[in-house]
């Protein structure tokens, strides 16, 4: 478990270091910036009031899931696994007394952690913009089903990045990781549409998976089904990327 | 025992599909109440196209304002397939303050329309008889599985915002409630800005009805349906409210309510109206696309004509006559003259009077009543005509007046 | 006396027909143990094979009694190692691409982290980031990684490549110390004949994929004038027998 804690630290300095993070962090508060300027030009324009204190940050989140959050964690996915095959820094790690399979979890967790910090991050923001620009509508039942809604997200962004990270030990290059990585989002995105009764199984209809949480009839059976499929592939995606990982010769 | 690696990663995704299968398929299995209210509408629809005899559909909506109404609407609809026959009884009171009602009855050969502001009772007969006018299944449209993909599409993820109540006696109830944080942001801006547009306090809209300016939100949207141990959908309520501002600062709750019922099942009875003693306006057509079909183009074998107007100190004043005269008419051409004959003592105005002769072709379209020609000053012009009022639309190109002359491209026969 | 490395029937073939074929060595402790061979004779490869980052055909290595593809953990617990070009995160400094590595042992701490880029003159380039290192600096660098926990076996892989004459004359003097005051044995691949015959004790020669002989440098200097004849006649008696088979 030491060893395994050791690489995910040295993950969290290498995402730390790199300013991939930072610069994900600042585009994420410049979205906040972004809607909330939005939001107060409609208001004003149109005297539509858009989103009270608590929907701001759920206006936020339904944004984001389906675009930088998926966006960032590809890029950091990608540059954690492609890009040390690239420029062949996985040795550096490969060689010391750690399993490859601690070095594939550690890299998923700090990723996981990634995606976490960005939700979290958000979560803070947007409920303090809430506050000070929109009419106050929060109750506490209403913070809560938002705080909840952030962190169920990071669910479904893991399947995707272990989807990800699949994709980046099939493939050779970080690029052409990240352009399949965008068409089959696009394509899942599509079939999602036409064939609505099994977009459960979509992991681009998992990320929308927070609206249960929200629902005056908490749908308990409909949470644990879609929380069991994500699991489910997960555990389908992390093997299978393991095997390519460990097959890896560099 | 330990496993070897392989051994476990094997075990390990076969684990992980195996969840991912069993509950997937549960998932799929388990039908989301947004699909149970699909399938609901789908069996009604069916049922009152094919199966039910006859039964009465009550449609009612009413808009309030904290809980004053504002405009409200009944509509009764009792249908009978055995006859082939329905009957409508629409009120409506109207957002300005207005009552409307209207009463209109189908069958396959007659349609008798009474509206509440005048007590004539128009009636059109069909000497071919229609196709069945009772109920058509909305469902079996060619665009409804493309319509219902995209509703599909729309509703997502709110799909499980409807929950079904099972009752003992097989019946259920399927209700929903959506409160704003679970309202996309982006259909809650839309509709307020429907709403906002619909309360500007413009367009003649009276005092009473509020003019919402500013904080317009979609509040609540509920909804409950009950279906019978048939699958048949009883009644729907569906009821949305839409709060706002108005320049006072006061608070306004728009509430929406829409509620349609089945009843009577197999036992209404479609009535036709009794037209003895009352006044009626008959019609005769052959079907209900045969209006502007000519049946009978020599009818209008001869004269037509119209006033020339001016105006002159506020009144309108007769200067003239524009004249038509078709001397042959078939299905496929028409030869005639088009003059102008003016007053003594209004011959100024008679400097751009004209005179000309035309051959026109009839248009290839053979439901068309349109003739056109071309003058021998080279300018394309048609006429139609107008079977069902007996007149003649001259189409000219010129549409600006000259002189002060007023223009009038309606001509009536001339029985003089 | 239980060998360190034990290297058995180690195959690995590449598509392109290199590789190893059936490699068996036994490297005891104290060896110095240089791995000579011209280039394409697949030394990387067993060296890639011994440290993990690719597996074998067939075979296995055993590094104090461990197999590396089954215990991989604890087989390299005691090793250090430098495969083909040192590899360092660009976007880290000298000291902090050590401090990646020094998590993994419990026992190494930032001083030992001094200590080691003292040890290979990196001491003033510690806070500057390899992106502006030279290959020398890169591989001294290198160096500093592979013995920075103490480790009881070194793998080089061309260790000197790309120093100046300097570096491979601290080099050298690097691998001798650590060799008498810390009892380190070494396990280093190379293609230059002069350079192994300074530093290794015990040489091995690798030829096509195959280990022609392995003899002390000792006894090898007490045969042949230079260990470049001992190479050629190794080669040659080989080339021969192989002819004389096929």
């Amino acid at each position: 478990m030491a060893v395994f804690q050791a690489a995910l630290v040295n993950e969290l300095e290498k995402l730390y270091k790199k300013k991939k993070a930072l610069a994900a962090f600042l585009l994420s508060l410049a979205v906040i910036v972004i809607g909330q300027i939005i939001i107060v030009g409609v208001r004003s324009g149109f005297g539509l009031r858009t989103a009270g204190s608590m929907e701001f940050p759920m206006l936020v989140l339904s944004v984001v899931v389906n675009t930088i959050l998926p966006l960032f964690t590809a890029l950091v996915t990608i540059d954690s696994f492609s890009g040390e095959f690239a420029h062949n820094n996985m040795r550096i790690t490969l060689t010391r007394p750690v399993s490859r399979l601690k070095i594939f979890a550690a890299k998923i967790a700090a990723i996981s952690l990634f995606i976490l910090a960005t939700l979290l991050l958000l979560l803070i923001f947007s409920i303090i913009a809430g506050f000070v620009f929109n009419t106050n509508s929060a109750t506490l039942d209403s913070l809560v089903r938002t705080v909840f809604s952030y962190i169920v997200s990071l669910f479904p962004m893991v399947v995707l990045a272990l989807g990800i990270v699949l994709l980046t030990n099939l493939l050779k290059s970080g690029i052409s990781v990240f352009f399949v990585s965008i068409l089959i989002f696009l394509g899942l995105k599509v079939l999602g549409v036409f064939f609505s009764q099994y977009s459960s199984i979509l992991m681009t209809t998992q990320l929308d998976w927070y609206n249960l949480f929200l629902m005056k009839s908490f749908p308990l059976a409909k949470i644990i089904r879609q929380f069991l499929i994500m699991l489910g592939s997960s555990v389908m995606l992390f093997t299978a990327g393991f095997y390519l990982f460990d097959k890896k010769e560099l | 025992m330990k496993l070897t690696k392989k051994t476990t990663m094997v075990l390990s995704f076969t684990l992980g599909a195996m969840l991912l299968a069993t509950t997937a398929l549960a998932d799929i299995a388990a039908k989301s109440g947004y699909d149970q209210l699909k399938d609901a509408l789908k069996v009604t629809a069916a049922q009152c196209s094919n199966n039910l005899s006859s039964f009465t559909m009550d449609i009612s909506y009413n808009v309030k304002d904290n809980g004053k109404t504002l405009s409200s609407m009944n509509q009764t609809e009792k249908c009978d397939r055995t006859k082939s026959a329905r009957e409508e009884t629409t009120s409506e009171q109207t957002i300005s303050g207005n009552n409307y009602s209207n009463q209109t009855y189908f069958d396959k050969t007659t349609y008798i329309r009474l509206s509440n502001d005048d007590p004539t009772y128009y009636v059109t007969e069909y000497t071919q008889e229609r196709k069945d006018m009772a109920f058509s299944d909305p469902f079996k449209n060619n665009n409804a599985d493309d319509v219902e993909k995209i509703a599909d599409a729309i509703v997502g993820n709110l799909k499980d915002n409807v929950v079904v109540t099972e009752n003992p006696d097989g019946s259920k109830v399927l209700s929903g409630s959506l409160s704003e944080v679970q309202i996309p942001s982006l259909i809650n801006a839309l509709a307020s800005f429907e709403m906002k547009q619909r309360f500007n306090g413009q367009d003649g809209q009276q005092d009473n009805v509020p003019h919402l300016s500013k904080d317009v939100f979609v509040k609540t949207i509920d909804g409950t349906a009950k279906v019978n141990k048939d699958g048949v959908m009883e009644s729907i309520l569906g009821s949305a409210v839409v709060s706002g501002k108005d320049e006072q600062g006061t608070v306004h709750d728009i509430t929406i309510e829409v509620l349609a019922k089945l009843t009577d099942v197999n036992s209404t009875v479609v009535t036709k109206p009794d037209l003895s003693g009352k006044k009626v306006v008959k019609n005769v057509v052959k079907n209900e696309n045969s209006v502007p079909e000519i049946s009978n183009p020599q009818e209008f074998m001869g004269k037509f004509k119209n006033d020339i107007l001016i105006m002159k100190d506020g009144k309108f004043v007769k200067v003239g006559e524009r004249i038509i005269e078709i001397t042959q008419i078939d299905q496929t051409s028409a030869t005639g003259r088009y003059y102008e004959v003016y007053k003594p003592g209004f011959d100024q105005y008679a400097t751009t009077k004209r005179d000309f002769s035309f051959n026109a072709t009839k248009s290839k379209d053979k439901n068309s009543p349109e003739y056109k020609f071309r003058t021998d000053a080279g300018i394309n012009k048609a006429f139609f005509l107008d079977e069902h009022s007996g007149k003649i639309y001259l189409n000219e190109s010129t549409t600006f007046s000259e002189g002060g002359i007023i223009l009038d491209s309606t001509f009536s026969p001339d029985f003089e | 006396m239980e060998p360190i490395i034990e290297i058995k029937n180690l195959t690995k073939q590449y598509e392109n027909g290199r590789g190893i074929k059936n490699i068996n060595l036994e490297i005891s402790e104290g060896d110095i143990f240089g791995f000579l061979g011209p280039n394409g004779a697949g030394k990387t490869t067993a060296m890639k094979l011994m440290t993990g980052l690719i597996r074998p055909d067939y075979g296995d290595v055993k590094i104090f009694g461990h197999s590396i593809t089954e215990d991989y953990e604890r087989a390299m617990a005691k090793v250090g190692c430098l495969i083909e070009i040192a590899e360092a995160y660009s976007y880290l400094s000298a000291f902090d691409n050590l401090k990646q590595l020094a998590r993994f042992y419990p026992d190494v701490d930032y001083q030992r982290i001094d200590e080691v880029l003292e040890l290979t003159g990196m001491s003033k380039y510690k806070h500057e980031k390899p992106k502006k290192f030279s290959l020398g600096m890169k591989q001294r660098l290198g160096l500093a990684a592979a013995i920075l926990s103490r480790p009881k076996v070194v793998i080089l892989d061309e260790p000197l490549n790309g120093l100046d004459v300097e570096g491979m004359i601290d080099i050298r003097k690097l691998i001798q110390k650590l060799a008498d005051e810390e009892k380190t044995t070494f396990f280093i691949s190379s293609h230059l004949i002069h350079d192994v015959e300074l530093t290794c004790n015990r040489i091995g020669v690798i030829y096509n994929g195959e280990i022609l002989n392995v003899e002390s440098t000792k006894t090898i200097l007490r045969n042949y004038a230079t260990l470049e004849n001992y190479f050629v006649s190794e080669v040659e008696r080989n080339g021969r027998l192989s002819s004389s088979v096929g």
